[in-house]
């Protein structure tokens, strides 16, 4: 900051020039952020994954002397049961189990017995969804599809790099890099696990099933694979097939014989998370145009159409979490979350009603959007001279949103020309990914059905706001739908359903991958659409 | 009548008209206009003006690169006529400028060729995710003074340090001031691994070169030059 006062500076551009103590207010790390976890409950179905099966061993048969696990695979047999294996990890527990009660609850995965419970006893999964910056899980009764706790967290990886480029980055310059980011986020995921089990009085050691989906970069480093290659153009996965792996061998604390799952990448910047996402909103999408956008940091575009599903990947960049925004923050309580400019007034909305402290990813969108409208600034986002009081030279120009005497941290909350900057960059790489996959497909943006948005910012951001800015192509409004946290929904339907997690794999292969930089004229329409 | 071509050059590349500019650019020519004082008074002018408007927040990104997009055209046809008649000792000198393997990201190493040759430096442009070895052979071939190596992604930097390790390595660290620039490169990096210099905007690149190529110190001999970082 160039101008002195009050002794604050901005952290991102202080460098200190020795020893300095960092004191961190308490309110910035309780402060509960707008997370999201709206995913909704799965149905379960014809083809659970894991199914409980309660048995009564015919004792009749143990006086021939037969082992307690032959005892129960015959026992099986006569119910019509046919169990290829008893896992390690259940045979240790099966005969202190049956010899507690007279019947005993199987867990049966694909044949194989995993786990045993006592009757009665709830048979659980947990779905987690691994964003960049975000995680979601979800705790859920296997047998009714029921969300039984929810928990949010921020990746504890930011640390390491705030986008995944830096957190590769970061890998290829510390030797311990790869194993330091898979283990904070395997730790944190753990830490969520119990905390979920927690709130409910239920035992982590009953959760038979996971199912974890992330970004590819995310996937890659939280199962220990080589990111390297995902540096370097063309960005190639080193694993994009699914995987099913034993949770203790993983280091994921469920049941000893749980497993783990994550669903199909697709390419090295759209990984499993796009993939859940694009099965929890395949019914949505397989009538007429559809388009599905997954906004956040990196976000996923795919275009539907006559049976083609194209998928892009845009740098939309931090700014929408409220990064590289002067006063932006992250959406919790205090941050300008809606804003409305008209009759030389400037009207605010923030997190909890409290006193404006700064803007979340929706707030900056909206003052763009009506300082446009206001002429306040023009199409290409620059102040216009005498329209409105600024303060400030060059790129720290601001508009006063709300002056100090009635913000909640005492300095006027404003907004410059950088910041508008930023947000130009962030839309036009939304929007050029929209508009070279609908080039791909020979189409318009007015034959679109349906612009279905998912994730944290989409389910907040102001339709009209986007439209405004030329993020989003102009249709009706009743052709948006904000879906919420999709990617979590998805997970928790293949936490469920092998009927679901093979209709991921046949999405996933089916989908073509646009790479938008080959694309000709990529730059052109990059700035085309950067004019607001 | 030249004023006004040169007002017309000026106000064409300034608004980032490619077409018009080189069309503009062969009339001046063809009037009798010294390719010298077309650079010096149109093209340099605007590009100088438009970048200070850019840093000001009074133009934004597209302009800029559009001007950039005008003043190369333009360039191109007066490198041409300066080499055609006085040789190329009329240049200050000759830049080897792509971006660093493993990174695509152009705009900003287009605009520094712009820049670069509106201001008297012969430009040969590589292009994106060149290797090491292939910035090596290439500024072997064009007799380069300077090799400019740009990268926007973080991932892409160590192959600058592999650049100028490889030059210490075939011995020929001292044939070329090598220079880097780009978004996540910082004057502490460059110095770091011992670049000849660092840019912190394309303006501040052409600043560098004007210095590097005037200072009459060899390759790797002198402190990193840092042009206009952040303080």
């Amino acid at each position: 900051m160039k101008k002195p006062g009050a002794g604050w500076r901005l952290a991102c551009r202080f460098i200190p020039e020795g020893d300095i103590t960092v004191f961190v207010p308490p309110e910035s790390l309780t402060a509960t952020q707008r997370l999201q976890l709206e995913g909704k409950a799965a149905e379960t179905g014809a083809d659970p994954v894991v199914v409980p099966v309660e048995i009564r061993p015919d004792y009749n048969r143990s006086g021939a002397g037969l082992p307690d696990d032959v005892l129960l695979r015959e026992s099986l047999a006569s119910a019509g049961i046919v169990v290829k294996k008893f896992q390690y990890p259940v045979l240790k527990e099966l005969s202190g189990t049956l010899r507690q009660e007279e019947k005993v609850r199987l867990v049966v995965r694909q044949g194989d017995v995993t786990g045993v419970l006592h009757p009665g006893e709830a048979l659980l999964g947990v779905a987690i969804d691994a964003g960049t910056t975000k995680l979601a899980g979800y705790l859920l009764d296997m047998e009714t599809g029921e969300i039984l706790a929810r928990k949010a967290a921020m990746n504890p990886q930011i640390a390491y790099g705030e986008d995944v480029v830096n957190r590769i980055a970061h890998c290829a310059q510390h030797k311990d890099g790869r194993s330091r980011l898979r283990s904070v986020l395997l730790e944190k995921v753990n830490t969520m696990v119990q905390e979920m089990c927690g709130e409910r009085g239920l035992s982590s050691g009953k959760i038979m099933e996971a199912v974890i989906v992330g970004n590819t970069v995310v996937h890659h480093l939280l199962c220990g694979f080589p990111v390297k290659q995902l540096g370097l153009s063309p960005y190639i996965p080193s694993v994009g097939e699914a995987l099913d792996v034993a949770a203790a061998e993983f280091g994921l604390d469920i049941s000893t014989g749980g497993r783990l799952y994550f669903p199909e990448n697709i390419a090295g910047y759209i990984g499993g998370d796009h993939t859940a996402m694009l099965l929890a909103t395949e019914q949505e999408r397989s009538n007429g145009v559809v388009l599905a956008l997954d906004i956040g940091t990196n976000t996923e575009v795919t275009l539907s159409a006559g049976g083609r599903t194209l998928s892009c990947a845009c740098a939309s960049g931090p700014a929408f979490e409220g990064a590289h925004i002067h006063y932006g923050m992250r959406a919790s309580e205090g941050a300008i979350e809606g804003v409305m400019i008209g009759n030389g007034k400037v009207l605010i909305s923030t997190i909890e009603d409290k006193p404006a402290v700064g803007l979340c990813g929706s707030g900056i969108l909206d003052a763009v959007a009506e300082l446009r409208k206001a002429d306040i600034i023009d199409t290409r986002g620059c102040f216009v001279n005498s329209a409105a009081e600024t303060v400030g030279e060059g790129m720290e120009k601001s508009f006063v949103l709300v002056p100090r005497n009635g913000s909640g941290s005492g300095r006027d909350i404003t907004v410059c020309r950088r910041d508008i900057n930023e947000i130009q960059l962030a839309k036009a790489a939304i929007r050029s990914g929209i508009d070279i996959l609908l080039r791909k497909m020979d189409m318009k943006a007015e034959v679109l059905d349906r612009v279905i948005i998912a994730g944290a910012f989409g389910s907040y951001l102001n339709i009209k706001s986007a439209i405004r800015i030329g993020m989003l192509p102009r249709l009706t409004a009743e052709k948006f739908h904000q879906i919420g946290n999709a990617a979590g929904t998805g997970a928790m339907q293949m936490l469920l359903s092998s009927g679901k997690r093979e209709a991921a794999g046949k999405i996933a292969k089916n989908i073509e991958f646009i790479e938008l930089n080959s694309e000709p004229g990529f730059r052109d329409i990059f700035m085309q659409n950067m004019y607001i | 009548m030249s004023e006004n071509k040169i007002e017309l050059l000026n106000e064409a590349v300034a608004t980032g008209e490619v077409d018009d500019t080189v069309r503009l650019t062969r009339e001046a020519l063809d009037s009798g206009i010294a390719a010298m004082d077309i650079i010096k008074e149109a093209i340099e002018p605007a590009m100088k003006d438009i970048g200070e408007r850019f840093g000001n927040g009074e133009a934004f990104l597209p302009e800029l690169i559009l001007a950039g997009d005008a003043a190369s055209g333009s360039m191109d046809l007066l490198i041409d006529k300066l080499v055609s008649e006085g040789g190329e000792s009329v240049l200050k000198g000759t830049v080897v400028l792509g971006v660093m393997y493993g990174d695509h990201h152009d705009i900003g190493k287009n605009l520094v060729k712009a820049l670069l040759s509106a201001n008297g430096f012969k430009v040969l442009d590589l292009g994106i995710n060149i290797t090491a070895k292939q910035f090596i052979e290439d500024a072997k071939k064009a007799n380069a003074d300077i090799i400019a190596c740009s990268a926007l992604l973080t991932t892409s930097l160590p192959f600058q340090r592999e650049l100028i390790e490889l030059l210490g390595a075939m011995g020929i660290r001292e044939n070329y001031y090598v220079i880097v620039g780009g978004g996540p490169v910082t004057a502490q990096w460059a110095q770091d691994i011992k670049a000849d210099g660092y840019g912190f905007t394309g303006a501040d690149c052409v600043n560098l070169c004007k210095k590097l190529v005037d200072s009459g110190e060899k390759p790797s001999k002198i402190e990193t030059i840092v042009e206009g970082a952040l303080t």
